[in-house]
């Protein structure tokens, strides 16, 4: 197998905040190794620390402790000056957009080139590739208030990319926006990353971003990795609690079940038709009832995505039965240990 | 009612009630503007923190900010009389207008700048921006609409002292209504320098949210 080169490191970065009578503990002695080129996702519930840590990834926050490494580069120790000019290697996009409101998007675009030094022919000329490369070609000249939550993110692409940088930080990019827009701008970072071929970090508090487009996740609880892997693997079996909480609750339902239970599946609708009510008809089909423990699913486009958790009958031929009707759907079926 | 020289009186008063608003303003602001920026360059979650001195240009600020105009302007007398020669006349009215003046306006620019949202600051740091390129790139522009605002605000109090200023010699349209209508009782005087500095006001202020609508892209 070949060993892959490694884009961001961080060892053992903790980051505590000064408080009233002590200080709080944000991030405890994170260690991460984000390989380059892939799409890596943090996530965790509000509160967590995935803020922070992708924060210290840039030193917009510095770390109490640890090291930061950027494609071998330790940044912790690098004076102010060196460390702007290592900034701009890394672009990063915000959940409120973060446009400059008086300028065009163009403008907007070509603000960090200003800051790079970049003359202002090639700054523009770098700025239209860009807007046509998110789709905006058109909209040159207009300014963030004219435009769409979705189209703002497009510009705040644009504008990250726009010094080549080699990573991409991605902070709640698409929690403003609505499922249809998500889709499309999550498509465009999936784009970005194959044709460019950047590293990609992406901060969520939403699974369904990550099985989007991630490789791998880390899962941030407490300000600290509770677990981290492939997405397919922690997606099938996550190990810890705050792994199944966001995988199977979406991070919904703190009250969740605990301990193990029997016969309970998780059923992943990954874009069947809407219309077909699969759940109703099984149970038709088999003569006897499944229980639906917790349910999370939306239509985008009349095709429905998401997850059901499901407890089937005790009798083992029924069972079966179910989840044969089951499989031979549009739906994924697992059996899981937790709801 | 008027005589035929109170007209040129008036006139003169006009004149020198503009030139002193005009010429205090832009005083004003060549020191009240920088002040404004190291306020909020210096705050605790400014791009500069440096809270020491923040604190000790805001106590700075405050103590001239709340000393009335008139009193203001009649203890800074022996500076007045350093920096232009005379206590009297409209002059002297523009120095104590500066001083009092220059503090009011840094408050108005520190307001101005604070209204820039925090997260653009981050984005343009996230970009490798230095305090500077911050300062001149996102802030200012940023905040131009609300400083233009501010300013109408500022030419508008400014006037209203320079008025005051005429008690005490300083001349313009205050030192008229003074002289002509308070002392010597004609009231009618009175009654059209207040006109006159209403309409003064209404066009300046008018004015500025004019301007300040017209070049905001915030819609």
């Amino acid at each position: 197998m070949e060993t892959k080169e490694t884009m961001i490191r961080l060892e053992g970065v903790s980051k505590s905040f000064p408080q009233k009578g002590g200080s709080i503990d944000v991030l405890k002695e994170i260690d991460l190794r984000i390989e380059k080129g892939e799409i890596f996702g943090i996530i965790g519930m509000s509160g967590a620390g995935k803020s922070t840590l992708v924060r210290c990834i840039n030193l917009l926050e510095r770390p109490t402790g640890g090291l930061v490494y950027l494609d071998g580069k330790e940044l912790t120790c690098l004076p102010e000056k060196e460390l702007r000019r290592q900034r701009q290697a890394m672009g990063m996009i915000f959940q409120q957009f973060h446009l400059l409101m008086q300028r065009t998007a163009l403008e907007n675009v070509c603000f960090p080139l200003e800051i790079a030094g970049v003359s202002k022919e090639k700054a523009r000329a770098r700025a239209v590739e860009l807007l046509e490369l998110v789709g905006l070609g058109e909209r040159l000249d207009a300014h963030p208030s004219q435009l769409s939550g979705g189209q703002k993110q497009r510009v705040a692409i644009a504008r990250a990319l726009a010094t080549e940088p080699k990573v991409l930080l991605c902070d709640e990019a698409t929690s403003a926006l609505d499922p249809n827009t998500t889709a499309g701008v999550l498509r465009l970072l999936k784009d970005i990353n194959e044709r460019l071929g950047i590293t990609i970090v992406v901060i969520t508090h939403e699974m369904s971003v990550i099985r989007e487009i991630c490789n791998r996740v880390a899962i941030i609880d407490e300000g600290q990795i509770a677990e981290m892997g492939a997405v397919e693997k922690i997606f099938r079996a996550p190990k810890t609690k705050a792994g199944r909480e966001l995988v199977y609750h979406e991070g919904n339902n703190k009250e969740a079940i605990e301990g193990p239970v029997e016969h309970c599946y998780r059923v992943v609708f990954r874009g069947g038709i809407s219309g077909e009510p699969i759940l109703g008809k099984m149970m038709l089909e088999c003569n006897a009832v499944a229980n639906i423990l917790s349910g999370n699913t939306r239509m985008i486009e009349g095709r429905v995505y998401g997850q059901m958790m499901i407890q089937l009958p005790e009798e083992k031929e029924i069972r079966e039965k179910m989840l044969a009707y089951l499989k031979a759907r549009e739906v994924e079926v697992e059996e899981v240990q937790y709801v | 009612m008027f005589k035929a020289g109170m007209l040129a009186v008036v006139g003169t008063a006009f004149l020198e009630s503009i030139y002193m608003t005009l010429i205090s303003t832009l005083l004003t602001y060549i020191i009240g503007l920088p002040l404004g920026l190291f306020l909020i360059m210096t705050d605790k979650e400014g791009v500069r923190p440096m809270p020491v001195f923040h604190q000790a240009l805001g106590i700075l600020i405050n103590i001239l900010r709340s000393i009335p105009f008139l009193i203001l302007l009649v203890t800074i007398m022996p500076f007045t009389k350093m920096v232009v020669g005379t206590v009297i006349g409209p002059k002297a009215a523009i120095v104590a207008l500066v001083v009092s003046g220059a503090p009011f306006v840094a408050r108005l620019v520190e307001s101005s700048l604070k209204e820039v949202e925090k997260g653009v600051i981050e984005a343009a740091q996230s970009m490798g921006a230095s305090p500077l390129q911050i300062l001149v790139k996102v802030l200012l522009p940023e905040a131009k609409p609300s400083l233009l605002i501010g300013s109408a605000i500022a030419v508008t109090t400014i006037l209203g002292y320079s008025a005051m200023a005429g008690f005490v010699g300083g001349g313009g349209l205050g030192a008229v209504a003074i002289n002509y209508g308070y002392y010597r009782g004609q009231r009618d005087v009175m009654y059209v320098m207040v006109v006159l500095l209403v309409v003064i006001v209404q066009v300046l202020q008018e004015m500025g949210m004019q301007i300040a609508k017209k070049t905001d892209q915030r819609l």
